[in-house]
């Protein structure tokens, strides 16, 4: 804990930008209680309907379940993938770890267009040999999502392998355990939090995905963002601002008990 | 069991990743490559235009442009956040946490959304501020640039927060304590010795920064008006809507070029694994 | 979830079924999200064997009015479920559509121009009039790719609380000194190099072929009152409730639509407008095959349906026959009735066929420089 503290002037700038920070989300709020069909701020004329049509609509909730589906997958394939790949270059690196983990990091590294305009080809291409697994399907956009996020999935993963004790996998090996038995039983017990981390980490990144998902999808897989963007730019409707409520709603919910189990913990804390 | 089978073992678990990578994301990639000198027909003309049309380079010059700019202001509003995230009480920390947490959590569409609603002609700012009498009639904030810049801006602030916080960490408050002991002024601790320790962060951040808007295209998209086009939406519009694939893909691999020399100048510069940490 | 807003949902999305709005697999998704499949299987809905029809159009309003004249009916009498996506048949759209080996799109509410140069190119299914009764519409209207869905046009539109008077010509909406605000136009071209050409003072009959670098001159002239250039119909209505902009060239159907929710605070006309029909095309390879789409097709080209969308939405009949059955309040709003015809004048068909990619890209890229 630092003693050295910020000045007056530095701390009214930053409620400033805090201001500017919570701005966008706190306007949202009292559009979707509009009781009119279009976007405006309610007047007197508070309403529920675009919540009630958020949940009666099919293509809202056809929405909601398959970027479910495929938030899952992805995290999951992404997860264990990078937790193999970090595994494997802890017992052993050679001069082609750095590459690569450079090519793990493409992805990331790569604008976001570009990565979109790939995974259309790769897409598109699976597309004429299996038509059910590329463009617009859902293995499809599992796939191209799975690619997107696993760069994270590394950095994290190899964050937590940093942090284990080599001696253990020595002690294991010394015991005549093989690679295989130290990896279920000795290494994978103790990366079990930082996957679950990682897990939630690549759901949030994929359930949130926009510019690949535009690209490779049209019809058959519309995924929560991609509906919000169809309401966006092809008819400004009240209802985005209903479902933007609601997962900010979420996501404050989740802050706030994550900062109160912190407090918590911290006054339990002796010293 | 026997050694062959443990470098076996070794080799299926280190693989299955680059694999995947190598087929589905670099082999496409090369198909990109193929795309952007054979659409649509075989020779550098996508090249040749990408040189001189100055159409192109408008497009090319303001993302730059805004991209910088973005980067700048970004980082300022990071800056102050980190600075007064480490020098504060706990009280304190949680609210920035909260006000820097809150947004990175939340999907750029929402985001997006409410800048859209927030800055309007009859929006939420133009409404405060004719309530305050700051203007008469409502400023144009949105559907141009200026509005795609606040928008990244709020996008990037926490992008920028974590690796400035990360940088500044490293810095002894021990010797900006006794700075101001020996007389020195808030305003001459923070410019002679805080500032130039953080500098390497800031470069980090700032190619970070301004690497992630090259590649955007949600927010000009939306907030733009169809007048503040940027490479991402002109490579988007390229795609869909105009059909011309090899323009689009010569502009891909323009944008790979740049990225990697920013990339290089991360690497070499500044220590990037203190950026992650 | 609280069980009878459960219950509300349900029978909404079981009532919807029945009229045919929603296909078998949408019905089970949302069913599923409900938790309620056993209630879903008990509901006895008769699915269709065929596989659902997407029809794609311009987005908005435009996708409950073309329920409510044209595919509830169609379902009801055919048992073949319409999906109805609004996201813009741009010819670049449905090239990308092809180019990615699955299409998804069978039916698109696309520009005659588009629908001929794509089918020129081997992209569209050439119509089987077989199963289309051509005499429904014009002849000049029935080609081999697209056979005329309905009209509309280009208009003038206005706030009134931004002037007392009605601005007439392109060279009033030029005129940002008598009629001060912001100005949007189409995105994806259609109409506005037009505009230019006869705010510039080009004559009616001397428009085509369009001369382009003139028209992009003038462009420039206006471009600092341009607010934006609206790609789909409900951003044009957007900008006009919002009171972002005082006038702007956009769709007869949605100043139509305008005019009534801002209860005639938003005006227009006909004068100088620019009308053109818009085409039914069908995609080759296209999902849902020939032999539905054909129907639909012929289905939509009933007078009675046309009539419908005209009430709703403010789209021109394209079958001559639906004329008679126009209610007379509903008369001066048809844009291709004999008195609005003389008003406006046709955008050129055969020049945007031959030109519109090139010059498109031209303009997007000037446009957004």
């Amino acid at each position: 804990m630092n003693i050295y503290r910020a000045g007056w002037l530095a701390k009214l700038l930053a409620l400033v930008t805090m201001g500017f920070l919570m701005l966008p989300l706190i306007a949202v709020i009292p559009v979707s209680f509009t009781g009119k069909r279009y976007l405006s701020m309610p007047e007197g004329d508070w309403s529920l309907r675009h919540y009630a049509t958020l949940l009666s609509s099919p293509e809202w909730l056809g929405s909601l379940l398959h970027s479910s589906v495929v938030a899952v997958c992805a995290a999951l394939l992404a997860t264990l993938l990078a937790t193999a790949f970090v595994i494997a270059i802890w017992y052993r690196s050679s001069a082609w770890t750095r590459w690569l983990i450079g090519l793990c990091m493409l992805p990331l590294i790569v604008p976001p267009v570009v990565s979109a305009m790939v995974l259309y080809f790769m897409t598109t291409r699976i597309s004429r040999i299996a038509p059910g697994l590329g463009y617009d399907s859902l293995p499809g956009v599992i796939l191209a999502h799975t690619l997107l996020i696993v760069p994270f999935g590394v950095i994290n993963m190899l964050v937590a392998i940093s942090r284990i004790d080599r001696r253990i996998e020595l002690a294991s090996r010394n015991l005549g355990a093989s690679m295989w038995q130290t990896t279920w039983m000795v290494i994978l017990p103790n990366l079990r939090l930082a996957m679950v981390t990682t897990f939630l980490l690549c759901f949030v990144l994929s359930w949130e995905e926009i510019a690949v998902t535009l690209f490779i999808t049209s019809w058959e897989v519309v995924t929560l963002p991609r509906q919000i963007w169809g309401g966006l730019r092809d008819n400004v409707d009240p209802v985005v601002a209903a479902i933007s409520t609601l997962l900010i709603g979420i996501v404050l919910l989740l802050l706030l008990t994550r900062m109160a189990v912190n407090s918590w913990r911290d006054a339990r804390r002796p010293g | 069991m026997t050694r062959m089978s443990e470098r076996w073992q070794h080799r299926l678990l280190l693989w299955p990743l680059p694999a995947v990578l190598l087929l589905c994301y670099v082999l496409p990639f090369a198909g990109i490559a193929v795309w952007s000198v054979t659409l649509p027909e075989p020779g550098m003309a996508n090249y040749a235009r990408l040189a001189t049309d100055g159409a192109i380079h408008a497009v090319l010059w303001r993302t730059l442009y805004l991209c910088a700019t973005v980067g700048v202001l970004a980082l300022l509003l990071a800056f102050l956040m980190a600075y007064c995230w480490l020098y504060s009480s706990p009280g304190w920390q949680r609210w920035v946490e909260l006000c820097v947490f809150l947004p990175f959590w939340i999907s750029v569409l929402v985001r997006t959304f409410g800048w859209l609603i927030a800055l309007r002609s009859n929006g939420l700012v133009n409404g405060w501020l004719e309530a305050l009498g700051v203007i008469d009639s409502p400023l144009a904030l949105t559907r141009n640039s200026l509005g795609v810049v606040i928008a990244m801006v709020h996008f990037m602030v926490p992008f920028a927060f974590f690796p400035l916080v990360s940088s500044m960490r490293q810095i002894d408050d021990r010797v900006l304590l006794a700075a101001r002991g020996l007389g020195a002024s808030r305003l001459r601790v923070f410019v002679s010795i805080f500032l130039p320790q953080t500098l390497p962060g800031l470069l980090g951040a700032f190619i970070m920064v301004f690497v992630f808007c090259l590649g955007f295209f949600v927010i000009p998209a939306i907030l733009g008006g169809g007048q503040t086009v940027m490479a991402a939406e002109y490579v988007f519009l390229q795609m869909f809507q105009t059909y011309n694939w090899g323009i689009g893909a010569a502009i891909c691999m323009l944008m790979l070029v740049l990225v990697s020399g920013l990339v290089w100048i991360l690497l070499r510069f500044s220590r990037v694994e203190r950026l992650v940490g | 979830m609280h069980q009878s807003h459960q219950q509300d949902c349900l029978e909404l999305l079981v009532e919807k079924a029945r009229r045919g709005q929603i296909d078998r697999r949408s019905f089970l998704k949302a069913a599923g999200m409900l938790a309620a499949l056993p209630l879903a299987a008990r509901s006895g809905i008769g699915w269709a064997q065929d596989r659902p029809i997407v029809i794609v159009n311009w987005g908005g309003d435009a996708i409950d009015a073309y329920r409510r004249a044209w595919t509830e009916q169609f379902s009801r009498e055919t048992g073949i479920a319409v999906q109805i996506d609004g996201s813009g048949p741009t010819e670049g759209a449905i090239r990308a559509q092809i180019a990615s080996g699955r299409p998804s799109w069978d039916v698109v509410d696309a520009e005659p121009f588009t629908s001929l140069t794509l089918g020129r190119e081997g992209m569209m299914r050439p119509l089987d009039y077989s199963l289309i009764e051509r005499a429904k519409v014009n002849e000049e209207f029935a080609t081999d790719y697209g056979v005329a869905s309905y009209l509309y046009s280009y208009v003038i539109a206005w706030d009134k609380e931004r002037f007392e008077e009605t601005p007439r010509t392109w060279a009033d909406f030029w005129d940002v000194e008598r009629f001060p605000g912001k100005r949007t136009m189409y995105k994806w071209m259609n109409g506005v190099l037009e505009a230019a050409l006869l705010a510039d003072g080009v004559a009616v009959a001397d428009l085509y072929p369009l001369d382009i670098a003139r028209a992009m001159d003038k462009l420039d002239e206006l471009r600092p009152h341009i607010l934006a250039y609206w790609g789909s119909g409900a951003e044009s209505q957007q900008l006009f409730l919002d009171g972002e902009v005082s006038m702007g060239q956009i769709w007869n159907t949605r100043a139509i639509v305008l005019d009534r929710d801002t209860e005639g605070r938003v005006g227009w006309h006909y004068d100088n407008a620019c009308v053109t029909p818009s085409s039914w095309a069908v995609l080759n390879d296209n999902p849902a095959g020939a032999d539905s789409t054909m129907r639909f097709i012929d289905h939509a080209l009933e007078p009675e349906g046309q009539v419908e969308l005209l009430k709703l939405l403010g789209n021109g009949p394209s079958n001559p026959a639906a004329a008679a059955m126009i209610p007379e309040e509903l008369v001066e709003l048809n844009c291709g009735s004999e008195e609005n015809l003389a008003k406006q004048f046709k955008l050129d068909i055969e020049w945007y066929a031959d030109h519109y990619g090139s010059v498109l890209d031209d303009f997007l890229t000037r446009t957004g420089a």
